[in-house]
């Protein structure tokens, strides 16, 4: 119905148009013929008459456009038309415009995808009512800088404040964790938090309930709520999830909500969290190391207040800095730990709004996005650079049809607007494109298996950006050669002589256009650069342990429902079938995988000077064997036996990396260090093993992990988890037999991973992998567009000077002469390009050395990147750049040498 | 013809609206209009006539109707409509503040 209205509306105004066009005419015509007559009468003969009346009229066509344009009705008018006048060319150089498109495509795509990224790290809104009343606190550090987190007994005694406090919540980052689903285990981010949660935020859950204070008591059944993301992913958005079980950690927990859509937990930076969880399951479910039997919740916390009516956060800061004071006449023990995150008496409150991610990331956050952002930025700008060298390149083929239409009284701005919006029509189809290129991109990022949901949605800002890009890019390319295409001779382009035998300016629009482009090429081509020789450290390290042959099984049986000591069978009963298999040299039990390290702060007992505490190490929980199945050395001490039992004192087999670093020597056998969070846990060092590449791959050579020891599971309840086994032949034919032994032995049980050594190494690649391939894509992109560029402005330099090279042929100059007469100019433009590109690489590559040498940029994660400038890569580029360059040149400068003489005289 | 001035840029408009304030005329009948009654001395340009015309119908001063020309002829004839008249008045008393003005000027100096 809505379609029909609208579409009799549009055919009426067609029809109003051509009648009030037709009463223009005949309006204008009547006062003519009335001017005719008048002469007439006065006695001027008649043909003499009708140019009179004609001269001192004016051009009717003006004067017609003059008057639409009075009555308003001008501008959609002109639109319309010129965006009729603006297809019909486009169709009708459709090679053109499809080239054109997908190069814009691209880059308006890459950008669109890109910033759907950026979009859901920092700007979309969080879902929560009232934020301005909301206030996050933080617990300071030494140097009263608020830390990333705060303790659970703090989150208490603030919680306390209800004089401030309409309501407090506490929550924890989201940790990654695995649950069983449909027979299939997931991997899933979990928030543990307070029963207060949601309403403090202001939120109700589409379904179900949150948790309340009951079930928040330690020892309570477990009960999760499910994010909306998930339940719509994961769940299919099926309504009777309420009351089903799933097994979190292989530990059986209700679902009895789920949360409201568009909350994706409390850092909302695109990652969903898919399970919402009582903080009191934190000792059931996180592997964080906690002292045995302890069922505090020694867990980092993100706590958020609203503030009652009328409290002020100047009320609330006094009240902090009191309470700060207080803690640490309480608890002095707390605050005496020392390293880069002990704790400060300070504690800051700033409002939630003012907060994206935490007080100390948001800015390095920023940086990131802004750096990856100006990245594909560049890949946009090459490709505007490169259209406008296409449209400068068409626009002196078009010369003459502009020339006639300036003849006709056509204005100059009327040619621009036309030729702009020809533009406009490009890159607007180009930003089509680009969304479909950008929504393909994220969904084939959706298909890649990742441990985490990410909700990377094309929302309406995104939507906005792309338009507005598209329509910045249209103008930006458009306008300068527009411009320049009416700036003409008008008679001898007419005359067909406009054409000058020789263009002998060096600093034209069209150079500039194709430096800009090279050099921008060889600035992401240098960027790659970077990261591929991350992936090559990465691949060139030292693995430390055996690959081929090797193949690891990890199930968990707490899946199944089983108690310890029958699971601890099942694992024992597991390991000897698989000693069995035909072939197999050696198995070992471990928790965990032989990559996975858990970053833990120790205590060196007796380190030279006084007891060093709360310095990082990365720990492993492995078994008999294990040692002998990777084949990592033993230098001094023994590895762990049938000796190390539960009871026994605990021990540790320790790399020698850490021995250098913490005992200040490898021969560390008999010194002992504890965990920094239980007191009770001293253990003694048994032996010194060779450094392998654990947790360089995991994490990467960028941010290396802290040094890693490995405990035995043997002596604490936790059970194993995973198989390793070595084989003198095929490592998938082994991993095959593994898991059919898994499946004799109990159907229900889960494979939670299943891989081969050399499939585990190649996987953990993945991330620098990925961004070397996109910054690889881009700079290829860039340097083909950029090629582009140059055929097209060689071709057509070519084509313009076929008379002179004629001229010079038929004089004698040989065709290799005309060629390397073509040759030197467009090498002389690649070489200022890549030498401008090179500089600018480096330049870019010191800033991000100095930038991330800052001390306060390395929290968390958060890339501190130090790219390492190699000279050699960067020569190569130059290489490659200036080859390919030539080799774009050369093919239209080839052809002008093989032209015949006469041909070439002929033409025009 | 070269005692004739072209008609000033901003004038135009109140000379169309004193004209058609007596009676309907179309465009060419304005143009003699105003050129005879200014005893020759006012030329209309004729392109910039119409443009005017359309821009004060779409203002809603004038308003047009089609109708039988001298030589019995479709003629688009424009009146005035009751804002235009009020126009009129405003129009009137402008010019002669600013003539006034321009003549004391004249005088003084």
């Amino acid at each position: 119905m809505r379609l029909w209205n609208a579409l009799r509306c549009r055919i009426r105004s067609l029809m109003f148009r051509d009648r009030r066009e037709s009463e223009l005419r005949e309006e204008l015509q009547l006062h003519l013929e009335r001017e005719i007559e008048r002469l007439q009468a006065a006695g001027v003969p008649s043909e003499q008459a009708r140019l009179q009346a004609r001269r001192s009229f004016g051009g009717i066509e003006a004067i017609k456009e003059e008057c639409r344009e009075a009555r308003g009705t001008m501008t959609w008018d002109t639109v319309v038309r010129d965006t009729r006048q603006g297809l019909r060319r486009l169709v009708r150089d459709w090679r053109f415009t499809v080239a054109a498109v997908l190069i814009l495509g691209l880059g308006i795509g890459a950008n669109t995808a890109m910033f759907s990224v950026v979009n859901a790290v920092l700007f979309r809104q969080p879902t929560v009512a009232d934020p301005g009343r909301l206030v996050n606190i933080y617990q300071n550090d030494r140097a009263n800088r608020p830390l990333i987190v705060t303790s659970y007994a703090a989150y208490q005694e603030i919680a306390g404040h209800t004089d401030l406090f309409a309501g407090t919540l506490a929550a924890t980052i989201p940790n990654p964790t695995r649950y069983l689903h449909e027979g299939v285990i997931r991997t899933a981010l979990a928030e543990y938090g307070t029963a207060t949660y949601l309403t403090v935020l202001g939120l109700r859950p589409l379904l179900g309930r949150w948790f309340d204070q009951t079930e928040e008591r330690p020892g309570a059944p477990l009960v999760a709520v499910l994010g909306h993301h998930t339940w719509v992913r994961a769940f299919h958005a099926d309504p009777s999830v309420i009351g089903r079980v799933i097994y979190v950690e292989g530990i059986p927990v209700t679902i009895i909500g789920v949360g409201p859509a568009g909350h994706h937990g409390i850092v909302d930076v695109g990652l969903a969290t898919d399970l919402f969880l009582p903080v009191t399951a934190i000792p059931k479910l996180v592997a964080f190391p906690a002292p045995r039997g302890d069922s505090t919740i020694h867990a980092p916390l993100f706590v958020r207040a609203r503030l009652r009516e009328g409290v002020t956060l100047l009320q609330v800061r006094a009240a902090m800095d009191l309470l700060g004071r207080r803690l640490v006449a309480e608890h002095p023990d707390e605050y005496r730990t020392s390293g880069e995150f002990a704790l400060g008496p300070g504690i800051t409150a700033v409002p939630t709004t003012d907060v994206r991610i935490h007080p100390q990331a948001d800015r390095p956050i920023m940086g990131l996005a802004s750096l990856v952002l100006v990245i594909v930025g560049l890949v946009l700008a090459i490709a505007c650079s490169n259209l406008a060298t296409l449209l400068l390149v068409r626009g002196a083929t078009r010369a003459k049809e502009v020339s006639v239409r300036l003849a006709m009284g056509a204005t100059r701005r009327e040619i621009v607007r036309h030729l702009l919006m020809e533009s406009m029509l490009l890159s607007l189809a180009g930003g089509a494109v680009g969304c479909l290129f950008a929504w393909w991109g994220i969904t084939m990022l959706r298909g890649v298996q990742l441990p985490v949901n990410v909700d990377l949605s094309i929302d309406l800002r995104v939507l906005a950006f792309t338009i507005a890009l598209a329509l910045v890019t249209g103008i930006a390319f458009g306008l300068a050669p527009a411009l320049k295409a009416t700036r003409i001779d008008l008679l001898p382009t007419l005359r067909d002589e406009a054409t000058p035998v020789v263009d002998h300016r060096r600093l034209t629009l069209k150079n500039a256009l194709i430096v800009v482009q090279v050099a921008v090429s060889v600035l992401l081509l240098g960027g790659t650069s970077v990261f591929l020789q991350q992936v090559a450290a990465t691949r060139a390290l030292r693995v430390g342990f055996a690959v081929s042959g090797v193949a690891m099984l990890e199930t968990d049986v707490r899946f199944g429902g089983r108690s310890a000591t029958a699971s601890k069978n099942i694992y024992d009963e597991l390991l000897r079938r698989i000693t069995v298999i035909p072939g197999v040299q050696s198995a070992a039990l471990l928790r965990g995988l032989p990559m996975a390290a858990n970053g833990v702060a120790i205590v060196v007992d007796g380190a030279p000077g006084a007891t060093r505490s709360n310095i990082e190490a990365t720990m492993l929980p492995a078994g008999p064997g294990f040692f002998e199945t990777l084949r990592i050395p033993l230098l001094d001490g023994r590895v762990f036996d049938a000796r190390d039992r539960p009871g026994t004192p605990r021990v540790a087999v320790i790399t020698e990396r850490m021995a250098r670093e913490y005992f200040g020597s490898v021969n560390a056998v008999g010194r002992r260090f504890r965990l920094e969070n239980d007191p009770d846990s001293w253990t003694d060092v048994i032996g010194v093993v060779r450094d392998t590449g654990t947790g360089s791959f995991d994490d990467d050579v960028i941010d290396p992990i802290a040094p890693p020891f490995y405990i035995s599971y043997t002596q604490s309840d936790a059970l194993p988890t995973t198989v390793i086994a070595r084989t003198s032949g095929d490592a998938g034919t082994l991993l095959a037999a593994m898991q059919r032994e898994l499946r004799a032995l109990d159907v229900t049980l889960p494979v939670i991973t299943a891989r081969t050594m050399a499939q585990a190494l190649e996987n953990s690649q993945v991330a620098p992998k990925a961004v070397a391939t996109v910054l690889a894509v881009l700079g290829g992109l860039g340097l083909v567009l950029a090629s582009i560029g140059l055929y097209a402005v060689v071709a057509f330099a070519v084509a313009r000077r076929s008379r002179e090279i004629g001229i010079r042929m038929a004089l004698g100059a040989r065709s290799q002469q005309v060629v390397a007469g073509i040759a030197r100019g467009v090498a002389g433009l690649i070489a200022v390009g890549t030498t401008i590109g090179l500089m600018l690489s480096v330049l870019v590559m010191l800033a991000l050395r100095a930038s991330s040498g800052a001390g306060d940029v390395g929290i968390g994660n958060i890339a501190v990147y130090r790219p390492h400038i190699d000279p050699m890569a960067l020569l190569a580029i130059a290489a490659v750049t200036g080859v390919v360059g030539v080799a774009a040149a050369f093919v239209p400068a080839r052809r002008a040498a093989r032209m015949h003489p006469l041909v070439a005289l002929r033409h025009e | 013809m070269s005692d004739q001035t072209d008609v000033l840029q901003g004038t135009l408009d109140l000379l169309i609206l004193r004209t058609i304030a007596l009676e309907p005329m179309h465009g060419w009948a304005i143009a003699q209009r105003i050129q005879q009654i200014s005893d020759d001395l006012l030329r209309v340009q004729q392109g910039s006539l119409y443009p005017a015309l359309h821009r004060l119908e779409h203002q809603g001063w004038i308003a047009a109707e089609w109708g039988a020309s001298e030589n019995n002829r479709r003629a688009r004839f424009y009146s005035l409509t009751r804002a235009g008249r009020k126009q009129v008045e405003a129009e009137v008393a402008k010019w002669e503040r600013l003539s006034a003005g321009v003549n004391l000027v004249l005088r003084r100096t």
